[in-house]
């Protein structure tokens, strides 16, 4: 079979339609009917009589002709198909051809490509894996969050107690279920003994309602019933899919043995899917709450510790839960003193609560990498632009060889195309890497990370991204070089005319330099937030500081040894050669806060403002914590190992707290009075940023250990040199004093402060990776209009030296033009940076939107790169000879 | 469906059709009279089926049709073989003559058909 049967027979027939392909077929046999009639009237039948006798030998007519004419339409249509697909095949191998004939525009176009398409899949898969992916329990927009509000205390967020739990639980009828849990990230852990090495889990302490509200299913086994979660009947557990993979290898055997968890032995019910890992990424366990005795948690109105989710029944909107919570919430702070000032509720629906701080971010980062897709399809049309009115020859030659328009603008669409799709292929390579190095650069640190995975959803999108970058940079290029007069041109025999495609290129390297010039700002902008953030003094000095976290096993606790354990293993820790100072808290600054301490009256000064009161966030200490963190005394003192259970409770105050409550300063005499018993405060240290870097410090109480024993033991090492020397020495000191201590992490301060500046830095570092792609793109483009420019203008430029132009004059021309594009595009990305950055203010520390200072140095780095890329085609166009341009041509 | 006085066997239509378009290409009519003029009858192909043998032929792309005038000056649809048509004839050619050397063999061992290297065309 020919290899295109149809193309060959285009030129002798058109596309026959049916009604010709029928008229065909009928005159066809017709002559066949009276051939044969001729014949028989000269073998000597009537006229009438031939016509019958050649339809009676024909035979069966009218199927014949039915049957002829579908086989004909079934030709025509099929071989309309293979012209279709063969001019497909045409220009896929032209356009193929064309790009290996230009390997310069080639390499530079796919990398630029590859570099958008691939920077866009990437950024997209974390959108898609941590924004996008639904969330892993049914109806997850009916699930919210919920807080307890006091507006007094400015305090929107508040967990409940349990009583006011129970209370809301009773009475809320617009709610399926309410569930409370209490997890403190490595605070809520748990000691696993028993099996293999001792591990300190992560997990929470879930209130019956926990799984039925979220309506979570075990994966193996079952979750917690109601009558498995009252005191007395509550040894149950629930396991994560990670903790059954990496310690029970994914056994179901498991399932229905008991495990020993802070020393007692608890049944393992069930183990739940892996993409259950509510409240948090790394969870081990979910145990009944009745299983935390009063006397660690309190279970008074005053004790706030209980995180609440709650399920809407169908129909009932966000809003109309709130309201109803917060009627609750006033008639029982009407009730109850210690509510008092608790008065409001915060709903927020799940999804906001867990991805809300995130999503600003990441969309942003998603448009930046739009933006640099944008500015290289622009950079490609340039591109393409110049190299279609070089070819416009080639395309005279092809239209006068009978190529309609439509024709020439598909077959340059195809090339933009398939450059756009080996660029995307590209792409996907270098996505996968980049996705890995996110990961290194503190992606790790968002919410579902382990979500993040270039999968076919990603592929799609990866493809569509492609397809859009080669429709959008080739429409242009490839209208215009259809819409020139080829014929024309062909005539004329002339080289390609520098008029309105000089124009559109020019416009295109304005946009190209407006939008570099928006990200620009927008990674500037990042970037000195960033900086304001390092620069942020976090009241401690961090550098030389090794942090211990730690938990007292409660059997220490049930001998009444804990104390002494306590100060053992600060004496021993103390001990190590080149340990300065060593201190301990139950929360290191930016892991945790105070408890809060519910009611402390300040009492009313003469003249002054009476009894307030307050409540007050205090922070368990050791007495070398403050000297070990860094943290400097204002006056008074700090604690001794004096201040021990014998003696009265005191407290040290921070700086915020004497200025706001006792402005006129502080002095030996100060007490805080809990009820009618005087808390002397011995001192005042400085601010510390507890919660987070970008939070100013609030008022805050410190207490000595020794007084009000916790478990949770946060070491702060002073070390000589480097923390990380000291590492194996720390560990074998706390070792000394019991081997079975489990240690849940070691890590240098300034690690710590590092993974609180992990979004900021993961934000500003592609930012300003994508304002620099942005930036080079942008100064390519100008480049490669200068360079065409001169070369368009080589004769023109030859005469002027002729004429006797001085270098610098030639030099003029060309630096002019490119600045005067460079020029127009700042200025319209500045008014567009003015517009967009607004959207950054909710992710910007201490740098105002317009800061000036951003702005100016933005147009100064645009200008010099745009400077730059016009300096190189103008040296160029300084070397040219006059004699060899003119004769040029 | 094909009637004859001689029965032509399916599929041998097709195969007696590209045999004479490779003489020459020739109009419907003229192919019909050709291939009674040689059998001188005995091989009678209804031109129903002569028809639809040719409109699915061309189909497969094994002959091309081209309207044109005869030597009376009427307007006809020529067709001739193309090159996919020759090898096809070639091959049936060969698969019929070892078909009916093998028919033979069976039937009447004695007088054996000799599958001779013919000079068939193509």
């Amino acid at each position: 079979m020919p290899r295109t049967p149809g193309i060959r027979r285009e030129f002798r027939f058109p596309w026959r339609n049916r009604r010709q392909v029928a008229e065909d077929v009928d005159a066809e046999l017709a002559f066949h009917l009276a051939r044969r009639a001729e014949e028989l009237v000269a073998a000597g039948l009537s006229a009438d009589d031939a016509r019958r006798e050649a339809a009676r030998r024909f035979g069966d007519l009218e199927y014949t002709t039915r049957y002829c004419r579908d086989e004909d339409v079934r030709r025509e249509r099929e071989s309309h198909h293979m012209v279709k697909l063969e001019a497909l095949r045409q220009d896929l191998v032209y356009a193929l051809r064309a790009l290996r004939s230009a390997p310069g525009f080639a390499v530079v176009a796919l990398l630029t490509l590859a570099l958008g398409i691939g920077a866009n899949t990437a950024i997209f898969s974390v959108v898609r894996g941590v924004l996008l992916r639904p969330l892993p329990f049914p109806d997850a927009d009916r699930v919210v969050r919920i807080w307890h509000a006091s507006a007094a205390d400015n305090d929107y967020r508040s967990p409940l107690s349990e009583p006011d739990f129970k209370d809301w639980s009773a009475a809320a009828s617009r709610f399926t279920s309410l569930a409370g849990y209490w997890y403190a990230p490595g605070g809520s852990g748990a000691d696993l003994t028993g099996v293999g090495t001792p591990e300190r889990l992560e997990g929470a302490f879930v209130t019956p309602e926990f799984f039925p509200t979220l309506r979570a299913a075990a994966l193996v086994g079952r979750t917690i019933r109601p009558d498995e979660a009252v005191q007395g009947n509550d040894l149950y557990m629930v396991i994560s899919y990670g903790l059954w993979q990496r310690r029970f290898g994914g056994d179901p055997v498991v399932v229905g043995r008991p495990l020993t968890i802070n020393g007692v032995p608890r049944t393992v019910l069930g183990v739940m899917p892996p993409d259950f890992t509510y409240p948090a990424d790394r969870i081990d366990f979910w145990i009944p709450l009745s299983t935390i005795p009063a006397t660690a948690i309190g279970r008074g109105r005053v004790s706030r510790f209980l995180d609440v989710i709650g399920r809407l029944k169908p129909g009932v909107t966000v809003a109309q839960g709130r309201d109803e919570l917060a009627a609750i919430a006033r008639r029982i702070a009407a009730r109850e003193p210690a509510d008092k000032n608790f008065t409001g509720v915060t709903v927020v629906p799940v999804r906001e609560a867990i991805l809300g701080p995130v999503e600003r971010p990441l969309l942003l980062l998603l448009g930046a990498v739009a933006f640099v897709l944008l500015i290289t399809c622009v950079n490609i049309a340039g591109l393409l632009l110049a190299r279609a009115t070089s070819r416009e020859r080639e395309l005279a030659v092809r239209s006068a060889l009978g190529a309609g328009r439509g024709r020439i603008v598909r077959q340059l669409l195809t090339e933009s195309l398939v450059l756009a799709f080996l660029g995307g292929t590209l792409g996907v390579g270098l996505a996968y890497l980049g996705v890995h190095a996110l990961g290194a650069i503190g992606a790790a640190e968002l919410p579902r990370a382990s979500e993040i995975r270039i999968d076919a959803t990603v592929l799609l999108y990866a493809l569509g991204v492609s397809m859009a970058a080669g429709l959008l940079s080739g429409v242009l290029p490839a209208l215009r070089a259809a819409s020139r007069n080829l014929q024309g041109m062909l005539r004329a025999g002339a080289r390609g005319s520098v008029g309105a495609g000089h124009r559109l290129r020019g416009a295109l390297v304005i946009g190209e330099v407006a939008l570099a010039a928006i990200l620009a700002v927008g990674a500037g902008l990042a970037t000195r937030s960033f900086a304001h953030l390092l620069n942020v003094d976090p009241g401690f000095r961090p550098e030389h500081l090794l942090t211990v976290k730690l938990s007292i096993p409660s059997s220490y606790f049930d001998a009444d040894r804990a104390q002494a354990y306590y100060q053992e293993i600060l004496a021993r820790v103390g001990a190590v050669p080149g340990v300065r100072a060593v201190g301990s808290a139950k929360y290191l600054p930016l892991r945790g806060t105070g408890e809060p301490w519910p009611s402390l009256i300040v009492p009313g000064t003469v003249g002054g403002p009476g009894d307030r009161e307050i409540r007050l966030p205090v922070l368990h200490v050791s007495a070398g914590y403050f000297h070990a963190m860094g943290i400097p005394v204002r006056a008074g003192r700090t604690f001794t190992t004096a201040d021990d259970g014998k003696h009265p409770v005191v407290l040290v105050v921070n700086q915020e707290f004497v200025r706001r409550y006792w402005p006129a300063g502080w002095d030996a005499g100060r007490v805080l009075r809990a009820g009618d018993t005087p808390i002397q405060i011995i001192g005042v240290v400085g601010n510390v940023r507890q919660r987070s870097l970008t939070e100013p410090a609030e008022p805050m109480g410190y207490i000595h250990y020794l007084q009000n024993m916790r478990s949770g033991m946060n070491l702060a090492i002073r070390t000589a040199g480097d923390p990380l020397y000291y590492v194996n020495a720390v560990r074998q000191a706390i070792w000394s004093v019991d081997p079975r201590q489990t240690i849940t992490s070691i890590e240098p301060m300034s690690a710590v402060l590092g993974d609180t500046v992990a979004r900021p830095r993961l934000l500003t570092s592609l930012l300003l990776l994508f304002g620099a792609m942005g930036l080079a793109l942008g100064a390519l483009g100008l480049y490669g209009v200068l360079s065409y420019t001169v070369s368009q203008r080589r004769q023109e430029i030859g005469v002027r030296v002729a004429l006797g132009a001085t270098p610098g004059s030639v030099l003029a021309l060309v630096v002019r033009q490119g600045m005067t594009l460079a020029l127009v595009g700042v200025v319209a990305g500045i008014a567009g940076a003015l517009l967009l950055t607004r959207l950054m203010a909710a992710v910007l520390y201490q740098v105002r939107t317009t800061d000036p200072a951003t702005f100016a140095a933005v147009v100064l780095v645009l200008l010099g790169t745009a400077l730059l890329a016009s300096w190189l085609p103008a040296r160029r166009a300084l070397r040219i000879d006059p004699v060899q341009a003119l004769r040029y041509e | 469906m094909p009637r004859s006085s001689l029965g032509l066997l399916q599929g041998t239509v097709d195969v007696l059709i590209l045999r004479t378009l490779s003489w020459a290409s020739m109009h419907g009519y003229g192919i019909s009279r050709w291939i009674s003029d040689r059998s001188a009858g005995a091989l009678a192909l209804e031109d129903a089926a002569l028809y639809q043998a040719l409109h699915r032929l061309e189909r497969k792309g094994l002959v091309q049709s081209e309207w044109g005038i005869t030597e009376k000056n009427q307007r006809a649809k020529y067709y001739k073989l193309t090159p996919a048509g020759r090898r096809q004839l070639r091959t049936e050619v060969a698969e019929l003559r070892q078909y009916m050397a093998v028919l033979f063999q069976v039937l009447d061992p004695a007088s054996r058909i000799h599958a001779t290297n013919s000079r068939h065309p193509a």
